[in-house]
């Protein structure tokens, strides 16, 4: 689903982000990327959603190789991976239903997708009740739910989540972690950026871990460190 | 049809949000193409009186009295023959003083006067031209030359029969002149207006992406195509531009009837232009506006959205 060969990642400014990286992550896998702030974690993740390109190496993502996708294609690409930030980026002069049907709107589904498929990804995550609500008045762990919502709602293949709980207290981490785990069990395959030693710890998942652009450690079943 | 109405509803968010940098560009927007239909106008207004002008009276070629009909015939023809003439009509001393009788209907005294000198007044050929601009070969052609005699230009012609060659050039060349320097002056603050119209617009674009970026970021995340994001603020420009055409179009008219329709009626022996002209104007003007707004659309959103 995700194969990186040898990717070498350098910003303009002489930044080397990423050196000579290389990771295959299968279909369906939970994928933890550790390391600490700098290690390359979210240049990681920028390259999977071809935000950014890699200097040296090739990047595949869903059966694409990102270098070779041009321009006008990259929003196709980019609808079967979802996206989770730490800022839950919701736009607030929209509710629930309206911020997680948007993801669909602007993607030129009709409306009655819409009105199937918002409800019915917004009661997976535990909002059923909560459509007509604004942002402001949800709690973090709330919005977190409703930004996973609209990353899961046109079904993606991959679902990247770059620090989902840097906000969010211990319990409510919990939380969202057991709901991104309830999506890796549909067959979504997920890859977390974070530094949260407890998540990590708890999850025995996949930890892949980046020092300075480098894979240090690469186990399954894994802790932090 | 859902798609067009998800347009029209962010492209109304837009201009209400950005509503006072909306209105600037589309007050400068009707400026400018207000100043470029007004140039056209002027443009047209001058093509008319040049038109009618030269169209009434070209080229006089007077004739001596001594001309044999045989060799007016011939001049005729020669003048017929030339490649810048397009008819010569022939005005006999009787026709001539006819015409100058109907002239000066109320004036008894130059009548009176006619009357017993009537004969003072010349033939003529009455000469329509291809081109204005080609008097001189009829000059050339009569074997004419102005000479100066005792401190007065008189012309001289050569060819027998021949009094002298009257020419316009001059008119016409001062009426040329004068629709040049109002229309470049026009045209040049049109042009100038434009552009602002063209930067005022674009800002107001780059105002609505920069005060909606965050939705503009999420909706590349979630693999909107570019065009998806951008036709929204393409519509946002056309629409402000279009109120700027909409609202030059109206001015125009009323220039028309608070300004030409007056002098109408108080110039009467000049031409001006109808509804028809400025009607006819329109279409151009609306034309500009979508070109204004393309432009400002191509450069307000050129480094916006770099995937």
């Amino acid at each position: 689903m995700i194969s990186l060969q040898h990717v070498t990642k350098t910003y303009k400014n002489g930044v080397t982000a990423l050196e000579d990286v290389s990771v295959e992550i299968e279909k369906g896998e939970f994928v933890f990327v550790v390391g600490q702030s700098g290690s390359g974690k979210s240049t990681l993740i920028r390259l999977l959603m071809k935000e950014e390109e890699a200097s040296k190496g090739s990047v595949y993502v869903a059966g694409k190789h990102l270098a070779k996708i041009s321009t006008w294609k990259v929003p196709y690409l980019r609808r079967n991976i979802g996206t989770v930030f730490q800022d839950y980026k919701l736009l607030t002069d929209k509710t629930v239903f309206e911020n997680v049907a948007f993801a669909l709107e602007v993607i030129g589904k009709p409306k009655h997708v819409l009105d199937q498929r918002v409800p019915e990804i917004l009661d997976y995550v535990g909002l059923g009740d909560k459509l007509n609500n604004f942002p402001d008045e949800l709690s973090g762990g709330e919005q977190q739910r409703v930004s996973i919502a609209r990353a899961c709602v046109n079904r993606p293949l991959v679902l990247l989540a770059d620090e989902p709980t840097g906000n969010l207290d211990p319990n409510t981490s919990v939380d969202i972690m057991r709901l991104l785990d309830k999506v890796n069990r549909i067959g979504t395959t997920v890859v977390m950026a974070t530094h949260d030693q407890a998540i990590v710890d708890a999850m025995r998942k996949r930890v892949i871990e980046l020092d300075k652009g480098h894979v240090i450690r690469d186990q399954s079943r894994g802790v932090y460190a | 049809m859902r798609r067009i109405d998800q347009y029209l509803k962010e492209t109304a968010s837009g201009l209400r949000r950005n509503g006072v940098v909306a209105f600037a560009a589309m007050s400068t927007a009707f400026i400018a193409l207000f100043l470029f239909g007004l140039a056209l106008i002027i443009a047209r207004e001058f093509s008319l009186i040049i038109t009618y002008t030269t169209g009434n009276v070209e080229v006089q070629v007077y004739l001596t009295d001594t001309i044999s009909p045989s060799a007016t015939t011939t001049l005729q023809q020669k003048l017929q023959d030339l490649p810048a003439v397009e008819s010569a009509a022939y005005v006999s001393k009787e026709a001539a003083c006819e015409q100058a009788q109907r002239l000066f209907a109320d004036n008894q005294a130059f009548l009176d006067n006619l009357k017993n000198n009537c004969d003072i007044l010349p033939a003529s050929f009455r000469v329509k031209l291809k081109d204005p601009a080609l008097f001189e070969q009829v000059k050339a052609a009569m074997a004419c030359q102005d000479q100066l005699q005792a401190g007065a230009t008189v012309q001289v012609c050569a060819e027998p029969g021949v009094l002298r060659v009257q020419d316009f050039s001059a008119l016409l060349k001062q009426l040329n002149a004068i629709t040049h320097v109002l229309q470049f002056g026009v045209l040049a603050i049109a042009f100038v207006m434009l552009g602002a119209a063209v930067a005022l617009i674009a800002n107001t674009l780059r105002m609505g992406m920069f005060a909606r970026r965050k939705e503009i970021g999420i909706m590349r995340l979630v693999g909107a195509t570019n065009w998806r994001i951008r036709i929204p603020f393409m519509i946002e420009g056309l629409v402000e531009s279009l109120l700027g055409a909409g609202a030059a179009i109206l001015a125009l008219f009323l220039v028309k009837i608070l300004v030409i329709d007056r002098l109408r009626d108080q110039i009467r022996f000049l031409p001006w232009v109808r509804n028809s002209d400025v009607l006819s104007i329109a279409p151009l003007i609306l034309i500009a506006a979508t070109l204004i707004a393309l432009i400002a659309g191509s450069i307000g959103m050129r480094r916006f959205l770099d995937v």
